[in-house]
């Protein structure tokens, strides 16, 4: 698969193959859940042609994008991240920036920059690569975290300032990243602040055997990126996005969300646990999960897949869960197996 | 501190509640506890060293009871004189005198009530100095245990577990005071209000979860769970277990004089000898009486017990519900054939008669009017007090005067087999001779009755006995020999002895009574009983007649100068010869003859089967201590809690059906089960009806009704699994046939929807429960047989709802308690 560092260009912008047919042409007024089924199958079959053996890691990073999140994708190099960030990005027909993050980034390189115009006489603001409706940043944790932070505005609130200008990104937006884990060389951890500006983090895993084998044969000819089309519109994934938003959650769902982050913040293995904001992330993601799995209401099941992708990113575990590896993510699971589900009459 | 020691004091003070009649001794004893907790808080004041504090203690008592008992000589009415002590002393010793004369429960004399505040102000003194001068605060428990151990010593029954209970949570206080204060020196004690934390399912944390800070609060709880947990297991276990305490499990809650009682009095024929033998020969009652024949003879007591040396009663279980006021008396057993009378006495005791804690009735008593705590042993209806004596009383008693004829008698059946078990066991060790001689001197009667006429005409006629007061009290079974076959001299007592003990050797039950003979008449209708007219009598049974009585003893002026031989028993005297005397009833009862035939045989056979083998029984039973009944009683019971659980699974599968479906007809009402396959559409009425009921409810008691059938049957259920889940994991763990599955998955779904979606299940409630009855069999196919008969006589699902609730009770206890504890730290910050 895709190697780690992608040298060839510091800053790539993907151009699209080809428009894909539109849906009824102009903008998907109402796809319904039916709809929202039938595109959200077309892209999974797109990344999974690229991906093999897959499926889950593929449905979450649907989930992220369907939930207006951004993801990010942690592992050790070599198994796909970029290739799933890239897949991921070319099955949606919209404009894809990418970013590959070097030590020697600076913010506005990311940003854009106001430049100088000689023959207007005046400053001109050229946009940065986040001007896209998906960013790839490739290896964020290697460039620093005074870079890392150019992102922070512009995730949260989808918009960048530059020089007292604010400027609106366009939606979709999201971001995906990649990056390795902080236990590798020349890497910087992600400030707690960016972490958390992301739904969720997966990780690729090693491929099983014959997914693998599969990938020697496809990959031997051409590489599965180029003859990659997109499925579907910029438009298409707004409304998606729309019929996300319109799912019904459950008091009783909402309770337990709130209890799940909140059992967190209270844990004795945790020094830092999640945000309201992860809370708000955590039902988002939930209500794509569900949308995905072709129902109009979320069930305590979403959330409890969804906690460690969308929840263990953001934990601090303590020192001495530290030094007794007690990681984030066992912590998540074992509070999902031990926290009651609700049930009907809250 | 202070105060708790007093509480405690008090608290301890309650156990000696059994020992007096009223209440007024615990408000002295009240009194003097706050007057020695006023002298103590007054020397620790004044920084005096602990001596002086005891003698401070000491003097506020003297100076308390002198003022509520002899203020009219002390100084000033408060200051302790030497005639104010004097007058003291002798209160103290009258009560003292009082106190031995009472058994318990006493009167609240003025001396007792000063001896009872003297020694809870003793204790107090005591308890005050330990606990709150020395800080010694467990071995103040030593007076306070000295003081409840009076009462349990004193009184046979012990004291009651809700005293023992007070009692010991007073001193418990008492320390848990004493911990407070000191951990109170070391700085403010925390609230200790146990915070509900995030219910986790299954949370057991981990050891080294918690132990980052020692959570005070939670040493706190448990220190009151161990605290709580260890008074009731002192109260409870003696109480469950048999044999620790004589009342039983089925004696708890009564109050101290409500539990059964065993009656003990002074053996009935020691008395009886020493009655005959007074010198001075005095009145002991007079009675009036409607009887316009010779009156029956007045009975005390009926003695019913042979155990080879001498006849007894068995031991009275007394019963407050036993009271004569209380109950109606029990008609006379066996009475059904015979013709009965009322008859109507006044009975009027002597002053002097001393300690007659039984009635002299005449038999059968069927009303007494009496004053006082009179009680009845229904089995012999002998009318008896646990306090009261007779002496001075006048009461008035109806009773119901037996009035058999010769037939009646002759003709008499089989008796009932409690009857033959109770009254005609003969222990083993009665010699031969006894037995062949009663064979002998009965040969050849065809009736019951002519044997025991036969043995009474023996005993008075023919047999050649003498009348002899002076003979020795019998003692042992071989004196009762001894006066049968050799000495022949005796009085009643040897008479009626040994006619009973015959006539139980022939298979007759029979019991010697004791009391009164109708004594003299002075006037018409007016009678005089003396004491020589103490008397025994032996009284056989006959099936619809009841207890006869018989007089083997010589009457007149050879012999018992009063006694009345009955006229049915002397067939002898007006039908001439013996043969007579046997064939004269036969033609009266010609038609019971056939039923009268045979009685001898059954009886007899009666008085093998229970001679040799069911009289050891009986015997063996009366000695082991428990007999049959209260197991019995308690196994039923044990049977009875044992089906709870399952009646209450029962009842809560039902009532959360029931509301939710609409009362089916009872020709629709086995069609759910019959078509559990089928699909809805086949019935739409069915189906809009149920839709207009609770779809979600349905679902809710459906997804509860599996649950609860999941545990019954030992399945894991995880409270962290939602309904999907839930389904899939059993779903695996039964590998479930497609039907199983299904219906699994419907009841999922429709409890999925319920809970979380904005759309309901479209399943009808009658097709859940069928999908429910489905997935239940398919439980009970997967568990084992032991599970399976588990889930259903003993449903765990009910089991932890119970415990639930008890727990969440226990929880809210100890909370108020806790509170509880606050309150003083409160009022004192602000």
């Amino acid at each position: 698969m895709a190697v780690g560092t992608h040298g060839e260009s510091f800053m790539e912008t993907d151009p699209p193959a080809s428009h894909p047919a539109r849906h009824g042409g102009g903008e998907a007024s109402d796809p319904g859940l039916d709809g929202l089924a039938h595109v959200a199958n077309k892209i999974r079959d797109a990344v999974e042609s690229v991906i093999e053996g897959k499926p889950s890691v593929v449905r979450l990073a649907l989930t992220v994008l369907l939930a207006e999140g951004h993801l990010l994708i942690e592992d050790v190099p070599g198994v796909g991240k970029t290739m799933l960030a890239k897949a991921l990005a070319r099955s949606v027909d919209c404009s894809v920036r990418r970013v590959q993050f070097t030590p020697d980034l600076l913010p506005s390189d990311i940003t854009g920059v106001s430049a100088y115009n000689q023959e207007l006489r005046e400053f001109e603001f050229k946009p940065g690569p986040v001007f896209a409706n998906i960013v790839v940043g490739d290896e964020i944790n290697r460039a620093s975290p005074k870079t890392q932070s150019a992102l922070l505005e512009c995730m949260e609130e989808r918009q960048v300032t530059v020089d007292g200008t604010t400027y609106t990104l366009e939606p979709p937006f999201m971001v995906i990243s990649t990056q390795n884990p902080v236990e590798m060389e020349g890497t910087y951890p992600l400030p707690e602040a960016q972490r958390d500006r992301f739904t969720a983090r997966i990780s690729m895993g090693y491929p099983d055997p014959a997914a693998e084998l599969e990938m020697l044969e496809t990959h031997g000819e051409t590489s599965p990126l180029d003859r990659l089309t997109p499925v579907a519109h910029a438009a298409d994934v707004r409304g998606l996005i729309d019929v996300v938003r319109r799912q019904h959650v459950s008091a009783a769902v909402r309770q337990y969300a709130i209890e799940l982050v909140a059992a967190t913040r209270s844990h004795p293995d945790l020094r830092l646990g999640a945000s309201p904001r992860a809370t708000l992330h955590l039902v988002r993601a939930a209500r794509a999960y569900a949308a995905l799995d072709d129902r109009d209401y979320v069930v305590p099941d979403d959330l409890q897949d969804l906690a460690v992708p969308v929840l263990a990113h953001r934990l601090l575990p303590t020192a001495e869960a530290q030094v007794d590896r007690r990681r984030p993510e066992q912590v998540v699971a074992d509070l999902v197996r031990r926290l009651p589900v609700p049930s009907h009459g809250k | 501190m202070t105060v708790m020691a007093g509480l405690a004091t008090l608290a301890g003070s309650i156990g000696l509640y059994p020992l007096f009649e009223s209440g007024g001794w615990f408000w002295a004893g009240l009194g003097a506890v706050l007057a020695v907790a006023g002298a103590g808080v007054l020397a620790r004041r004044l920084r005096l060293p602990a001596v002086v504090n005891l003698l401070f203690g000491l003097a506020g008592l003297l100076l308390y009871l002198n003022l509520v008992y002899a203020s009219d000589a002390a100084w000033l009415g408060t200051i302790p004189s030497p005639e104010s002590v004097g007058h003291l002393g002798d209160l103290s010793e009258s009560g003292w005198r009082a106190a031995n004369r009472y058994a318990a429960p006493v009167p609240v004399l003025p001396g007792i009530e000063l001896m009872t505040a003297a020694g809870i102000g003793l204790v107090a003194v005591l308890v005050d100095l330990l606990a709150v001068r020395m800080r010694r605060a467990a071995p103040a428990g030593l007076p306070l245990l000295a003081m409840y151990s009076v009462p349990a010593a004193v009184r046979e029954d012990g004291v009651s577990w809700l005293a023992f209970g007070v009692g010991a949570l007073g001193f418990l206080a008492l320390l848990m005071a004493d911990a407070r204060e000191q951990v109170g020196g070391w700085g403010r004690t925390v609230s200790s209000f146990r915070q509900r934390e995030v219910p986790l399912a299954g949370a057991d944390p981990r050891p080294d979860e918690g132990s980052a800070l020692p959570d005070a609060a939670a040493l706190v709880a448990s220190g009151r769970r161990i605290a709580a947990g260890a008074v009731a297991i002192a109260v409870l276990v003696p109480a469950a277990v048999p044999g620790l305490q004589p009342r039983g499990m089925f004696g708890l809650g009564g109050d101290g004089n409500g539990g059964t009682q065993t009656v003990t009095t002074p053996d009935p024929l020691v008395s009886l000898k020493r009655e005959l033998t007074r010198l001075d020969d005095s009145v002991v009652l007079t009675y009036r009486t409607n009887d316009p024949e010779a009156p029956d003879y007045l009975r005390l007591y009926a003695l019913d017990k042979f155990e080879g040396d001498r006849w007894t009663y068995t031991q009275l279980d007394s019963h407050p519900r036993d009271r004569l006021d209380e109950r109606e008396l029990p008609p006379p057993p066996g009475l059904s054939v015979a013709s009965s009378r009322e008859v109507t006495t006044r009975v009027r005791v002597r002053p002097e008669v001393r300690d007659m804690s039984f009635l002299p009735v005449p038999y059968a008593p069927s009303e007494v009017s009496i004053s006082g705590d009179w009680r009845v042993d229904t089995r012999s209806l002998m009318i008896y007090s646990l306090r009261d004596s007779a002496d001075g009383r006048a009461y008035t008693v109806t009773s119901r005067r037996a009035e058999p004829t010769i037939g009646q008698l002759a003709a008499a059946g089989n008796h009932p087999a409690d009857i033959v078990s109770r009254y005609t066991a003969v222990p083993k060790n009665v010699p031969r001779e006894v037995k062949q001689l009663a064979e002998q001197v009965t040969a050849g009667s065809a009736t019951t009755l002519a044997q025991a006429v036969r043995l009474q005409r023996w005993f008075t006629l023919s047999g050649g006995f003498t009348y002899d007061l002076s003979a020795p009290a019998p003692k042992h079974g071989s004196d009762l020999v001894d006066f049968l076959l050799h000495s022949k001299r005796g009085y009643c007592e040897q008479f009626a002895a040994s006619m009973a003990l015959m006539a139980r050797i022939l298979g007759i039950p029979s019991r010697v009574a004791m009391g009164y003979t109708s004594g003299s008449e002075v006037r018409p209708g007016q009678w005089v009983v003396r004491s020589r007219d103490a008397h025994a009598w032996p009284e056989l049974y006959f099936e619809g007649t009841g207890w006869v009585r018989f007089e083997p003893t010589p009457s007149g002026a050879g012999g018992q100068g009063t006694a009345a031989t009955p006229e049915y028993t002397l067939p002898e005297t007006t039908g001439g010869g013996g043969e007579g005397s046997e064939s004269e009833p036969a033609p009266e009862s010609s038609s019971p003859a056939d039923n009268g035939g045979p009685a001898p045989q059954p009886s007899a056979r009666g008085r093998n089967d229970t001679g040799e083998t069911g009289g050891a029984a009986a015997q063996g039973d009366e000695d082991g201590g428990f007999s049959a009944a209260p197991w019995l009683a308690g196994a039923v019971l044990v049977l009875l809690l044992l089906a709870v659980p399952m009646a209450l699974r029962t009842f809560t599968r039902r009532r959360r059906w029931a509301a939710l479906i609409p009362r089916p007809g009872p020709a629709s009402r086995t069609r759910p089960g019959a078509r559990a396959g089928a699909r809805p559409g086949s019935s739409p009425g069915a189906v809009v009806r149920a839709a207009a009921a609770d779809p979600a409810g349905a679902a809710h008691a459906a997804w509860r009704e599996m649950r609860a059938d999941a545990l019954d049957h030992g399945l894991e259920w995880r409270a962290s699994d939602s309904p999907r889940a839930t389904a899939r994991r059993l779903g695996e763990l039964l590998e479930l046939d497609a039907e199983g599955a299904q219906a699994l998955a419907r009841i999922a779904r429709a409890e999925e929807l319920a809970r979380y979606a904005l759309s309901r299940s479209p399943e009808p409630p009658e097709r859940l429960r069928a999908d429910v009855r489905t997935v239940r069999e398919a439980f009970a196919a997967s568990v084992g047989r032991g599970a399976r008969w588990r889930a259903r006589l003993l449903p765990p699902s009910t089991m932890a709802q119970t415990w639930d609730t008890l727990q969440s009770a226990g929880n809210r206890a100890l909370d108020a308690t806790a509170r509880l504890n606050e309150l003083p730290a409160r009022l004192r910050r602000k």
